[in-house]
């Protein structure tokens, strides 16, 4: 959706119109999803989370109070509430503790020029060696396309430390993927 | 050192023409930055960087099967009207009530389940939502497809009488064996059919019926009798008493739709906008009033309303807006 249209749809919603309300709803459940997914690694708590969160929003439209970046205000807010969920089930007790969430499986990266399935193997190795934080980051950016400022108020860090953390993430995965390779010519 | 990497690094990816020679985009940029790596060698490790950040990871995101996410939707607007009407008392029993007031509650149970047994399913309600479409098969084989905010009901026994309200295209299967018609009721007529392809639109307090293919008699709600070929157009309305019967060519404006997509043949922008509206429940205004005179003669996709907008914008050469709850149409500049 493009941003002004999304606005529009945003402030229809929050009008009560259930029409619009759909359109979110269809836009947004694919990507809350797959993201809620990651969190939980439960398709039924994910799913279930997710339609009680819509209910909720519906419900609550009126006191969501000013909301300027839809894709992040959802991300976030659903993110919220699936935690709670999961720690209310006893089956998390932060996200910050947890170290099962956002692994990545090499089936979701495109295999093409940049990629061969053998690098995509090895880089999904190396991506779920990388800390949570840093792999939420990865995913945010790449996986949901979120731009540099969403991604701050989803995970309510700094700009900077952002930027750090996409840093730090590459300059991991590109050593590890040069040792990789060298190691892979090596055995040959 | 370390800072002055890190000051390229971000005004590296926060520079456009950077970008679009990370991602070989512009002839222009690509020779520029080519040049300037090869004067920059100290700054190989950054620019590198840079680009990887750029360049990320091509993941192929997941998309849930639409029809899940449909079922999902309806559900959660279920419960949202559900909780809308739902009761808000709460009844505290006390321990001493408790046995006898199971008691009542048991037999109420059992003379609902009575009541469900006895009136169970004896009329079948399908309904669309604004912008959803289905497609249905009724037990005899008769394919529906109801458009968005519409209904059809039967009973249960007899899927060959059926009323609509809004806006639905029927593909009747025949019985020649016992030649059993087929009915489709609503407020101002009965139609009457064997087996044929037909359309039929509620809106507007009046009923179209537009038919395709075989045959089909009208009865009118004022009593009136009527036979239409096909490729012919009724239109009644029972409050007014009004009646248009013409035959379709390629010179007269209609309107229909099948397989979700809309068919105008020359009609107006205005009515065109009021199908979507009644479609998708967004009311609309014209703020250039000209452009009401532009026609639309094809197919328009009608499952979403993002690409039913970006259609009609491209074949009328217009600009659809959404704003305060309402499409505002505005020229093409």
């Amino acid at each position: 959706m493009e941003i002004s249209s999304e606005k529009a749809v945003w402030d229809f919603f929050v009008g009560g119109d259930l029409n619009a309300f759909s359109t979110l709803f269809k836009h947004y459940y694919s990507p809350l999803y797959n993201y809620g997914i990651r969190i939980s690694n439960n398709p039924d708590i994910t799913e279930d989370c997710l339609q009680d969160f819509f209910v909720y929003l519906y419900e609550h439209r009126s006191s969501l109070g000013h909301v300027r970046q839809v894709k992040a205000y959802l991300f976030v807010s659903y993110r919220r509430a699936l935690v709670k969920t999961l720690q209310k089930q006893h089956l998390m007790r932060s996200l910050e503790e947890t170290d099962t969430v956002f692994l990545f499986s090499q089936e979701e990266i495109r295999i093409g020029e940049t990629f061969s399935t053998q690098r995509a193997k090895t880089l999904e190795a190396i991506l779920n060696q990388l800390s949570p934080r840093e792999r939420e980051v990865i995913y945010l950016k790449y996986y949901s396309n979120l731009k540099n400022p969403e991604i701050t108020e989803v995970m309510n860090i700094s700009y900077q430390s952002v930027l750090n953390t996409l840093q730090k993430a590459f300059a991991k995965l590109r050593s590890r993927l040069e040792t990789a390779a060298i190691r892979e010519v090596l055995k040959k | 050192m370390e800072k002055n990497h890190q000051k390229l690094l971000e005004s590296l990816l926060n520079d456009n023409s950077f970008n679009n020679w990370a991602v070989k985009n512009n002839k222009n940029d690509i020779r520029f930055w080519n040049q300037w790596v090869l004067d920059h060698p100290e700054a190989i490790e950054t620019v590198d960087l840079a680009k990887s950040i750029i360049l990320g990871i091509p993941f192929e995101e997941k998309e849930i099967d639409p029809h899940k996410v449909d079922h999902a939707l309806q559900k959660v607007l279920n419960s949202i009207e559900n909780r809308k009407t739902e009761p808000t008392k709460r009844v505290s029993f006390g321990p001493k009530k408790i046995f006898w007031q199971l008691g009542i509650a048991a037999t109420v149970l059992i003379l609902i389940g009575c009541l469900f047994f006895l009136t169970r399913n004896t009329e079948v309600i399908h309904k669309t939502g604004y912008g959803e479409i289905i497609e249905l098969k009724l037990q005899d084989g008769t394919l529906v497809t109801l458009n968005g905010n519409s209904q059809i009901s039967y009973d249960k026994k007899n899927s060959r009488d059926i009323t609509l309200k809004g806006d639905a295209y029927f593909k009747v299967k025949p019985i020649p064996a016992t030649n059993t018609k087929f009915w489709v009721n609503t407020e101002d007529l009965r139609v009457e059919v064997y087996g044929t392809q037909f359309h039929v639109n509620t809106r507007d307090e009046k009923t179209n019926v537009l038919l395709d293919e075989g045959s089909v008699h009208l009865l009118l709600e004022n009593g009136g009798f009527m036979k239409m070929a096909p490729g012919e157009f009724v239109s009644f309305a029972k409050e007014q008493n009004t009646l248009t019967h013409e035959k379709v060519d390629s010179t007269l404006p209609y309107s229909t739709w099948k397989e979700s997509t809309y068919i105008f043949n020359n009609i107006g922008l205005k009515e065109v906008m009021k199908y979507v509206e009644q479609t998708y429940g967004i009311p609309f205004e014209f703020i250039d009033k000209e452009l009401t005179k532009k026609t639309i003669s094809g197919g328009i996709p009608n499952h979403d309303l993002n690409i039913c907008l970006s259609a009609i914008e491209k074949s009328t050469g217009t600009r659809i807006v959404l704003k305060d709850k309402k499409l505002l149409i505005i020229k093409e500049n």
